[in-house]
């Protein structure tokens, strides 16, 4: 690993104003970027650590959503007995999310961040219509999730930018679901991912991961199933939807048809989830 | 220290005595080389090989050299200045300290950089630039048998072996052995057969995966080296350091503290001739530590292909076998030979078969090296030969468990070698394995898309021979006691074991009896912590010691005409007019033994089998070929256990290791040689979610009439049956057989789809 700076600034604008030099990396949890630094995938000059800038906290907004500063651990999350109450489909798919270890550290604004497509929140939280607050010396933006991945750990974050806040809102009807599937040991990064959330009228949202190189919205199957009464028949059309619009890669996890069942299976198999969910 | 005091009217051996350093572990005070640092102390970095093979035409080391806080680069050619021949090995002096003319596998040490700072000598890693002329490459161990491709010019096998001579010199080739067996008539018996069946299956190539990365240090005199290092084996350390500096073996000390997991990974040399080479040239103290990563080029298992073929009467008997067996032992032979043989005769498995005939290849290919991974290639030969029983059990419309019942190798009957089975349990491990699986009540096979099947499968192991153990049992004046053994308590808890058995003799409670660990100048020899050997051959020595310790006590007792059970104080005191002295008893074990015979049979194999089955219960999707274990029993023959709870996490650790090599874990290779998942976020081994629900650990009541107080090694034997029992149970699950590991879901997906 390369010698670095390390900055623990104590204010947003001292960091943003430190992230805007040549080489600074903002540090959250630094679960993966340290994992990067020592593979040498990474060198940089300086880390800007976010720890001492007040940015963890979990409360709802003037409309009943969700707010989660960026800081906030994924194992806050986790524990907290507002999302378990009102976004369930959050607390269940952190638990199995890496392990306790990393989710003792590891930050929601870190995870988007890092927009690594193995992971289990950005998909979910595309689905769920979450949004980031970004803040940088240029001034604050809000974007949805859904326009922050772009590609294999690339997000539209611009230089020097950072995620200071996520807004989930509130399910009302809706229902949801996050399924994954890894095919090495149990705590393997997912093969496949396949988070769906409905009000199974009208409203149908449906992001697979994983076996995509970023969450992809799977437009076709949602147009099959929007309006519809569920059945065998309709999920498999669905699913023939959303193989025709995805495009998937064979890797270590499996072959591009093994990982094209399981998106078949698995999106049937979220389907039913969230359609007997609670919420 | 926290200890337990522990009265002695309990026996020692027999008694789950909690492990003596458990407190230390706890609270981070026991002692590993990774926590070592010696003034002055440099780190030393690898530059490692891009190619798979090639010829060495320039290595640039002057940018690493120039940048700032980098001692020096260290390359082969300075070693050869050093050492004129830098070759070391255990069954070939085949591989360079670092490489020599060639490289001959991806990830091959090449330079090293030290410097004061560990991540300046990182730094410099990537400054080091290497230009190679590519040779052709072989990297499966069939093809290894006639490739073109050449991994070794020459073969030089180290003459510590008799059987390894006749490859002295060989040219051409790349069998570093080839070992036969001819028992019986086989190909003839299989004419007269009347179904014969056969069936090729396949390892992966896999790692050990310990806690605790290898890591040796070195500091040096002119004259003097010591050596500390995670080491399963110091004395072979020293002797072999010994011969590469042409130096007598007391100028060489090799220290070995707590091994933070072994498994094979750290036997015989590792980093401790380069370490040596490297406090010797620059007069510093040196520490090499590798990053858990780094060990995927160090030391790996055997990948394996085995072709077995078995003739059968019509009511179900074996009466002949041929097995043909490849192993792939990659760029250096390590002790691949060793496997190839002592593992090699027991291909035929635990079954009495009249006819026989075994051939096993050692294979050098480009790839990393293979050695002795838990079991020893046991596990690789049990995967085959127990797919292959019940593929034919099922053939011929036997219950598996009833025809390997039918087939068994029973106690006083000739194994393949001729060697007669004394104190293998093999019929009651078959008989528990079978109660406790309810084999014979009706199995739900599940509805839906979720199947249900149960597998069994049963193994053998002989303990490597000829092997020799001694130790020393210090009894202090005030009654204390202190065992000395270069037994490496790597987390198996030999030491705890040890002192039980010192205990038992000197009837004193094991807790408070001291283990010294191994330091060549002070522990006598121990051939090496490998191969469940230890409680045995130590177990024996440790016992002979207490034994000569306590007829010199009373020796004592009887010349100062005191009762004989008068306490060891007054022994002494009166001996000595004050508490002073001290008595040292002494112990040393080995077995007999024969050599096999051109032919490959001896009447004397082994001191003793090894039998361990396992019993799987498994659910499996039918819509995505995923597999869960819902049910793991294992069952061995241990002889007595000395202690109990040891045992049982012993044979469940074995157990679940063999789990993640049964279903996921594997070195996958590009076509050049370069090793894909080099990390952990790609190579997976199992997490706690990954161990059945229900696991049973049980041994049977078995007694081993040579061991100490009945017992005999248990570190191997929870891995025998743990692939081949899944395998069946997916089988009778939903009726797919696979015959290469790992199981992955998708290669029974595409069966069933």
């Amino acid at each position: 690993m390369a010698p670095f700076e390390l900055a623990e600034p104590g204010s947003l604008p001292d960091a943003l104003a430190l992230l805007d030099a040549e080489g600074a990396r903002a540090l959250s949890g630094g679960t993966a970027l340290m994992l990067m630094m020592k593979a040498g995938v990474l060198r940089p000059k300086r880390l800007v650590s976010l720890r001492k800038l007040g940015l963890e906290g979990i409360d709802t907004g003037p409309a009943g959503e969700l707010r989660i500063g960026g800081m906030t651990t994924l194992r806050a999350l986790e524990k907290s007995e507002l999302v378990k109450r009102h976004w369930p489909v959050l607390a269940r798919a952190l638990r199995t999310l890496s392990n306790v270890r990393v989710r003792n550290v590891a930050t929601v604004g870190g995870n988007l961040a890092h927009a690594d497509p193995h992971m289990d929140l950005p998909p979910l939280l595309c689905a769920l219509g979450a949004s980031v607050g970004l803040a940088s010396r240029e001034g604050v933006r809000n974007i949805p999730v859904e326009q922050l991945g772009t590609g294999y750990l690339e997000t539209s974050l611009r230089h020097a930018e950072l995620i200071t806040i996520l807004e989930v809102p509130p399910l009302g009807r809706r229902r949801a679901a996050y399924l994954k599937c890894t095919t090495r040991s149990a705590d393997d990064w997912p093969a496949l991912g396949v988070a769906v959330v409905s009000d199974f009228q009208q409203d149908v949202r449906i992001f697979v991961s994983a076996a995509t190189d970023k969450p992809t919205r799977l437009k076709g199957a949602e147009a099959v199933l929007k309006g519809k009464e569920i059945t065998p028949s309709l999920i498999r059309e669905a699913a023939d939807a959303a193989l025709a619009e995805v495009h998937i890669e064979s890797d270590m996890h499996g072959s591009a048809d093994y990982k094209k069942q399981l998106l078949r299976v698995y999106l049937g198999r979220a389907i039913h989830e969230a359609r007997s969910a609670v919420h | 220290m926290k200890r337990a005091a522990q009265s002695t009217e309990t026996p020692q051996v027999g008694r789950s005595v909690p492990r003596l350093e458990s407190w230390l572990k706890v609270t981070g005070r026991a002692e590993y080389v990774h926590n070592l640092r010696l003034p002055g102390m440099l780190y030393g970095k690898i530059f490692r090989s891009t190619v798979a093979h090639g010829r060495i035409k320039r290595i640039d080391v002057s940018a690493a050299r120039r940048l700032a806080g980098v001692h020096s680069v260290v390359t082969g050619e300075d070693v050869r200045k050093l050492i004129a021949e830098p070759y070391y090995g255990p069954a070939f002096h085949d591989q360079p300290i670092l490489a020599l003319d060639k490289v001959r596998y991806v990830g091959e040490p090449v330079a090293v950089v030290l410097a004061s700072d560990l991540h300046v000598a990182e730094e410099a890693v990537h400054l080091i630039t290497a230009e190679y002329e590519e040779l052709p490459a072989v990297y499966d161990e069939v093809e290894a048998m006639t490739s073109k491709a050449i991994v070794h010019d020459v073969l030089k096998p180290a003459g510590t072996f008799p059987d390894l001579k006749h490859m002295k010199g060989r040219t051409n080739t790349n069998i570093a052995l080839d070992f036969h067996l001819r028992r019986g008539k086989a190909p003839e018996a299989m004419k007269t057969a009347a179904r014969v069946f056969e069936h090729r299956f396949r390892t992966q190539q896999v790692m050990h995966t310990p806690l605790e990365p290898l890591v040796s240090v070195a500091e040096s005199t002119d004259s003097s080296l010591t050596i500390n290092t995670a080491s399963q084996s110091p004395s072979f350390v020293r002797s072999e350091i010994a011969r590469l500096l042409g130096w007598p073996e007391n100028r060489v000390r090799v220290r070995v503290p707590f091994l933070g997991g072994g498994f094979g990974a750290k036997l015989y040399i590792k980093l401790e001739a380069l370490v040596s080479v490297l406090s010797l040239l620059t007069k510093r103290p040196v520490k090499v530590s590798l990053t858990m990563e780094e060990q995927f080029f160090t030391i790996t298992k055997h990948a394996s292909t085995f072709r077995i073929k078995s003739g059968v009467t019509r009511d179900g008997r074996i009466v002949a076998r041929e097995c043909e067996v490849w192993w792939n032992g990659g760029a250096y032979a390590d002790i691949g030979p060793r496997v190839t043989q002592k593992s090699g005769f027991t291909a035929p498995g635990p079954y009495d078969i009249e006819h026989v005939a075994i051939d096993s290849y050692a294979l050098y290919t480009n790839l990393p090296p293979a050695g002795a991974l838990r079991g020893f290639g046991i596990p690789q030969l049990v995967w085959a030969y127990e797919s292959h029983t019940d593929m034919m059990a099922r053939e011929l419309g036997i219950d598996p468990v009833e025809f390997r019942r039918r087939n068994l190798l029973r106690d006083g009957r000739p194994q393949a070698t001729g060697t007669v089975m004394r104190d293998a349990a093999i019929e009651k491990v078959l008989e528990r394995l079978q109660a406790l699986m309810e084999w014979r009540a009706p199995m739900d096979h599940g509805s839906g898309t979720v199947k249900k099947g149960r597998g069994i499968a049963i193994g053998f192991k002989a303990c490597v021979s000829p092997t020799t153990s001694l130790a020393m049992v210090n009894v202090n004046a005030d009654g204390s006691c202190i065992v000395y053994c270069s037994t490496a308590d790597m987390g198996q808890g030999s030491d705890t074991a040890m002192a039980q058995i010192a205990g038992e003799v000197l009837n004193m409670a094991a807790e408070s009896v001291t283990v010294v660990h191994s330091d060549t100048d002070v522990t006598p020899y121990d051939m090496a912590t490998l191969g469940s050997r230890s409680l045995f051959h130590m177990g024996n020595a440790v016992k002979l010691a207490a034994e000569d310790a306590l007829k010199k006590l009373n020796l004592l007792r009887n010349e100062l005409q005191l009762p004989a059970e008068a306490p060891i104080p007054e022994v002494f005191r009166k001996k000595y007019g004050m508490q002073a002295g001290n008595v040292v008893g002494t112990g040393s074990y080995i077995p007999s033994y024969k050599s096999p015979d051109a032919n490959g049979l001896t009447d004397n194999a082994t001191p003793f089998w090894m039998v361990g089955g396992s019993g799987a219960e498994v659910e499996v999707d039918t819509e995505t070929g995923r597999v869960q274990v819902r049910r793991l029993v294992n069952v061995a023959d241990v002889g007595t256990p000395i202690n109990p709870k040891i045992v049982e996490t012993q044979l469940s650790g074995a157990a679940i290791m063999q789990l993640g090599f049964t279903l996921f874990e594997k070195m996958h290779f590009d076509a050049r040689g370069q090793l894909r998942n080099a990390s952990f976020a790609e190579y997976k081994i199992p997490g706690l979610l990954d161990i059945p629900e229900a696991m049973t650990n049980e041994a049977v009541v078995a007694e081993q009439k040579t061991g100490p107080y009945g017992a005999k090694g248990v570190g191997e034997t929870g891995t025998f049956g743990v692939s081949p029992a899944i395998a069946n149970a997916i089988q009778d699950a939903v009726g797919v057989r696979l015959t290469s590991l790992p199981l992955t879901a998708e290669s029974i997906w595409e069966k069933l789809k």
